[in-house]
């Protein structure tokens, strides 16, 4: 893995493709290989057909996991002069309904951060939200005898510091491609910008000679 | 009781309120999604053995989206989608679901997966197969994919 510190965005869309196929591919092969012990001839056969049904439209990785190999050769390291975004804190919230899946998500979010040198902040577990409602029981009449249903909500959070747009970028989108089904994430990213010219100095040094607004 | 399959994702909880005093009326008991210990012939899944309390517990859920959240939307739709693929599964493919049919949501990506039994030649199975996907993607105007395993007979978990 090309390290991202290394890498600058000239032509943003074409580096988010060519990185999102590689991915598509990593998650394919990753996917085919888990599919592997299941013995039978149907499955296995079924598996192929699967690939070549990939076909279907609107995905993008559909058309992409032909070419994979060729483009990754081809993309370069291009240098900018534009800056990158700096951010001070990503937060990456996740939700979901099942405590263990988090566990092990937060596990491999932590694992790909330390990878790819970012610093890790705080990772934590905010306290679950229980959603409950109280039903009738029957659908005609017997108002005393109810029903109790729960919705639980875990969360877990983790937050990187000082990282920087190329960076994030490509942290997110691995992380985010990777996201177990019935979990949802939610990310909030400071910025940091560099302090306006005109407020560097204040203003009463620069103009002494300046007439005060009539008051 | 369509109405637990459905919400599987939800843990059920029962409360009766009923007055001590009261010596007429029976307790209601819940009978969602359980099958009552009989005479111990009747052959049963490990799914099926479990009640929907256990879910989260010793069961996982059958529908895997993120709408049921705190702070998600488009339950019902998803709820909806469900079923009408539960029961497009059921009908497509009659006397092979060896179990109970899972639905994954990813992203776009619809995924369902299911276990067969063996009683139809491979060659109708992926034509059923493709069949199925490909209505369900052009229906669902997302891809659906299909993971198909097969076993030669049910699993029995034990006999109530």
């Amino acid at each position: 893995m090309i390290s991202p510190s290394v890498r600058s965005l000239k032509n943003m869309a074409s580096l988010m493709v060519r990185k999102r196929e590689l991915f598509s591919l990593a998650r394919i092969l990753s996917g085919v290989s888990y599919l592997g012990p299941a013995s039978l001839s149907v499955c296995s056969g079924h598996r192929k057909c699967n690939i070549t049904r990939f076909h279907l439209p609107l995905t993008p990785s559909t058309s992409f996991h032909t070419t994979v190999l060729t483009s990754a050769a081809q993309s370069a390291i291009t240098v900018t002069e534009e800056p990158d975004t700096l951010f001070q804190k990503l937060v990456v919230l996740v939700k979901g309904h099942d405590r263990a899946v988090l566990d092990s998500y937060e596990f491999f979010a932590t694992m790909t951060a330390k990878e790819l040198g970012i610093s890790l902040g705080k990772v934590f577990e905010p306290p679950k939200d229980i959603e409950r409602l109280t039903l009738l029981k029957s659908i005609h009449i017997f108002k005393k005898h109810r029903v109790q249903y729960e919705m639980r909500t875990h969360y877990r959070c983790i937050e990187l510091h000082h990282i920087t747009g190329c960076t994030a970028q490509v942290y997110l989108e691995y992380i985010q491609r990777n996201l177990p089904e019935g979990v949802a994430m939610e990310v909030t990213k400071t910025a940091m910008e560099k302090v306006p010219d005109h407020i560097l100095e204040p203003m009463w040094k620069e103009i002494p000679t300046d007439d005060k607004p009539s008051q | 009781m369509i109405n637990s399959k459905n919400f599987r994702h939800v843990t059920n909880v029962c409360v009766s309120l009923l007055l001590l005093r009261c010596m007429t009326t029976e307790a209601k008991r819940n009978r969602a999604a359980r099958i009552r210990v009989g005479k111990g012939d009747k052959p049963v899944t490990y799914e099926q053995a479990h009640h929907p309390h256990h879910i989260g517990h010793r069961k996982g859920w059958l529908s895997q989206h993120t709408s049921n959240l705190k702070g998600e939307d488009g339950a019902a739709e998803r709820t909806v989608e469900d079923v009408f693929i539960r029961r497009f599964m059921f009908g497509t493919f009659h006397g092979c679901l060896a179990n109970e049919i899972v639905i994954k949501r990813r992203g776009n990506l619809l995924n369902v997966c299911a276990v067969m039994l063996q009683k139809l030649p491979p060659q109708k199975f992926y034509f059923l197969i493709g069949y199925t996907e490909s209505l369900l993607s052009h229906f669902y105007k997302c891809p659906v994919k299909l993971e198909i395993q097969t076993l030669q007979d049910k699993i029995v978990y034990k006999y109530l």
